[in-house]
């Protein structure tokens, strides 16, 4: 007799709980897409960002950086070696100078990224057989810049340099094969893996299209929880229809609708937008949604922690808006992971977006499966448990304190209380302005 | 009426500070941030360049000779060996856990080969994803290569009774000598940070323009705000901001001495120059932002809009990707960000110690932007006495 009372009393509840997780979920997805702010911030900030970010970094790679050279030597030689300088994809000669002093004044006034100085003795120092040096001055304001002088002009200079080994080998009497095997004993091959262009944009908006997500996800969730602070609706989540378990009812009907929202939004931002601006995208679609989960529901449940601590719609952006910054170099994508202070890979291990970059970086970029990120998915993982267990705590302590607020102040019949939702006591004080005035 | 000016902004400015003293909010969004952001971003990139990035070897040979290259490998600063791999697929699946950043592949016989003069290949893979360590290890293998060719190089040529004189200049026929103008050591926090710090300074700066005036639009005590400054907008205004303008241009000069003082970042044409480029663009983001708020007196809105804005300026300096790369309507935005201005005065001032004449000019466009307020001046006074927006 008891057990089936308990069994219809636990089906009772279950059915209820299912009920009013539902309930709540599409509460507040109403809420969501009644709230302008929000869906600025969760549908239009989510959607243009990545264009407008991938459309400034549209340009991978420096193309034609101008650079003034000084050709001291004259010889035929020395303006062979400019052109085929000037021939490259990343540099441009745009500037003749006779000194290093004139190209020290176009330098200064940044029309040109690099100055090329090919001494007088230059020619001569080939023909003697010595050491030709020539210099090399990089504008040092992008390391852009720099890296594109450099490639460029040192595969220039020991392709020539290759062509007077020979002959001087020749002249030594080393010829044919010979000469080959001494000029390059042990020849190297690069290979650039992943990044083959060694692209701007290819190494930098996979790790921006997951800090997307997570701000505005976090932003989102913050200007929701400081309205309902400011509107004073906590007290109201827990209705009296519910009973024990209602924080959870709660928790899971709101993460829901977050999930569900960014669950669909993912496949425009880590799907779409790389197809469509051609970033890496090697990675299997469905590690990528194996991914998501624990990502989602790790952001979500993170920001829904730290969100009761706003007390404004607008509070969170303006506390943690330069914090996106600091996430993107605490993920490891720009300074290596491997050099970053202990303490500060320990800081960033406790953000999902950290986890969230390195892992879809290398599903999508570097084709790894789950298996090889599979320490940020269990990182993912224990931070979804961690920050599900301190949303639980922050909510029942911030609708146990707005509860005991409440009671006190209808125990007090404190005017306040009437007057919170009521502003027109407030906007009488036009009319006096105006008699002011 | 200077007089009832001038006591129209003390007593705003009481206000003022009484408000900030209301709330953690003001401080942590002032001295807090900066704080914070002086202690990360000086501490992560204190080394200065990335050292020890690990990589792999796949010795296929294993041989005194490949161990002797693996060693010379390791010796340098930036490259440091973490395992020994039995092959390619091993080490791909290393580098897609992100465990290494580059591989070397030494092929079976290569020692023999280079006995038997038959050029042996050394094949080196790096994993550009990561961009700064991809590129760095591809600069350090590369370098090491080239050293372990040259030493061959130069046995074989001693071997055949070469002049000592001549073997450098077979060797290597043309030197480059480079120069990096500024940074010498190719330092990514000189690279860096003296933009980074700026760039959170903006943001805050905005920020802690708009949310003080917006915050009294959205509570409706904007009408208090004007009484207070003799419904006078320009003695509000000034009254209400000036406590900020304080406080960050203190925490942009204690930025400069840190970075430029106690970092010994190179600043060429001495520490003057940055110390006034900063006030003006402190005050040029003080300007936006009251236009900003002018223009959209709904905080919501505004503070959406400073995000997109005060981000962007991390990209439209042009420190990481060069504005002139970039597609030209691009390029022509640019130009509305103080930070585009305030970078062009430290490349000049800081980076090519150039004489302050070349600066003028953008010294003299930041401070113009310190005008914008002029244009939403009515339009925000309106709203503080109407309070016509939504609040939500």
């Amino acid at each position: 007799m008891k057990k089936i009372y308990l069994k219809t009393r636990f089906r009772h509840t279950l059915t209820l709980s299912i009920k009013e997780s539902f309930s709540i979920f599409m509460q507040e997805c109403k809420t969501v897409c009644t709230d302008k702010g929000v869906i600025i911030i969760f549908l239009i900030a989510s959607f243009m960002y990545p264009i407008l970010y991938c459309s400034i970094y549209k340009n991978e790679v420096l193309v034609d950086v101008p650079v003034a050279v000084v050709d001291q030597s004259h010889s035929k030689r020395s303006a062979a070696l400019l052109r085929q300088i000037d021939a490259s994809r990343d540099v441009k000669i745009t500037y003749h100078c006779t000194s290093l002093q004139e190209a020290r004044k176009v330098f200064n006034t940044r029309k040109v990224h690099g100055v090329i100085f090919i001494p007088s003795d230059f020619d001569s120092k080939i023909v003697a057989g010595q050491q030709a040096t020539l210099a090399i001055y990089c504008d040092m304001s992008s390391f852009l810049y720099y890296k594109a002088l450099l490639t460029s002009t040192s595969y220039i200079i020991l392709d020539n340099s290759k062509q007077i080994k020979t002959e001087r080998l020749n002249a030594q009497g080393i010829t044919g094969e010979a000469a080959k095997m001494v000029a390059d004993p042990i020849p190297y091959d690069d290979i650039i893996l992943y990044n083959s262009s060694m692209g701007f944009a290819s190494f930098l908006m996979p790790a921006l299209l997951i800090i997307f997500i997570h701000q505005t996800l976090f932003f989102g969730i913050g200007m929701l929880a400081g309205t309902a602070r400011e509107e004073n609706r906590f007290h109201v989540l827990v209705s009296s229809k519910i009973h024990r378990m209602g924080i959870y009812r709660i928790i899971w009907g709101k993460s829901l609708c977050y999930f569900v929202l960014y669950f669909a939004l993912s496949f425009y931002t880590l799907g779409l937008i790389p197809r469509i601006y051609n970033l890496p995208h090697i990675g299997n679609p469905v590690d990528i949604v194996y991914l998501l989960i624990p990502f989602l529901f790790a952001t979500i449940f993170f920001s829904m922690t730290f969100s009761t601590f706003f007390r404004n719609r607008e509070t969170g952006m303006v506390l943690f808006l330069f914090f996106s910054l600091i996430l993107i170099f605490l993920s490891g994508i720009s300074w290596p992971l491997k050099n970053i202070h202990g303490f500060w890979r320990a800081f960033g291990w406790m953000f999902p977006s950290t986890q969230g970059i390195q892992a879809y970086v290398k599903i999508n970029s570097m084709g790894a499966t789950i298996r090889e990120v599979s320490f940020e998915y269990i990182s993912l993982w224990i931070q979804t448990g961690v920050y599900f267990l301190t949303t639980t705590l922050t909510y029942y302590w911030q609708i146990k304190k707005n509860k005991i607020r409440f009671r006190i102040r209808q125990i007090k019949g404190h005017k306040r209380v009437l007057t919170i939702n009521n502003p027109t006591k407030q906007s009488d004080n036009t009319a006096d302005y105006k008699s002011e005035s | 009426m200077s007089h009832s000016f001038f006591s129209a902004v003390t007593k705003t400015l009481r206000r003022e500070l009484q408000r900030m003293k209301s709330r953690p909010l003001y401080f942590i969004c002032t001295v807090g941030v900066m704080s914070f952001c002086f202690l990360f971003f000086l501490t992560l990139f204190s080394p200065g360049q990335p050292t020890a990035m690990p990589i792999a070897i796949v010795d296929h040979d294993q041989t005194p000779s490949t161990r002797s290259f693996i060693r010379n490998l390791s010796a340098t600063q930036q490259v440091k060996v973490v395992m020994q791999l039995n092959n390619q697929a091993e080490a791909r699946k290393e580098m897609q856990k992100g465990n290494i950043y580059a591989f070397v592949e030494v092929k079976h016989g290569f020692t023999a080969d280079a006995i038997a003069n038959r050029r042996p290949t050394i094949v080196f893979y790096v994993n550009d994803t990561y961009l700064i360590a991809g590129s760095l290890l591809y600069k350090d293998i590369s370098y090491m290569s080239a050293l372990a060719s040259a030493s061959m190089q130069q046995k074989v040529l001693r071997a055949k009774g070469v002049n000592e004189s001549q073997i450098m200049g077979i060797i290597q026929p043309i030197i480059s000598d480079t120069h990096l103008i500024g940074n010498p050591w190719a330092n990514y926090g000189v690279y860096l940070i003296t933009l980074l710090l700026p760039g959170v300074l903006q943001l805050m700066v905005l920020l802690m323009t708009i949310f003080p005036i917006g915050v009294e639009l959205k509570e409706k005590t904007s009408r208090e705000w004007l009484r207070t400054a003799n419904k006078s907008m320009a003695a509000a205004l000034i009254g209400k901001l000036l406590p900020y303008t304080v406080i960050f241009i203190l925490l942009g000069i204690i930025s400069n001495i840190l970075l430029y003082g106690f970092m010994h970042y190179p600043t060429q044409a001495g520490i003057g120059g940055m110390f006034l480029a900063t006030i003006i663009y402190i005050l040029a983001y003080q300007a936006i932002g009251i236009l900003i708020i002018g223009t959209l007196p709904v905080l919501r809105d505004s503070v959406a809009m400073a995000a997109l804005y005060g981000l962007f300026a991390f990209t439209f300096a042009g420190f990481t990707f060069p504005i002139e790369q970039m597609p030209y309507p691009v390029q022509i935005f640019s130009e509305i960000f103080p930070i585009r201005h305030y970078f062009r005065i430290y490349v000049n001032q800081a980076l090519h110690g150039t004489s302050i004449s070349y600066s003028y000019a953008y010294y003299l466009i930041m401070l113009a932007f310190t005008l914008l307020p002029a244009l939403v001046f009515y339009r925000l006074k309106k709203a503080a006495i109407y309070m016509n927006y939504p609040t939500k």
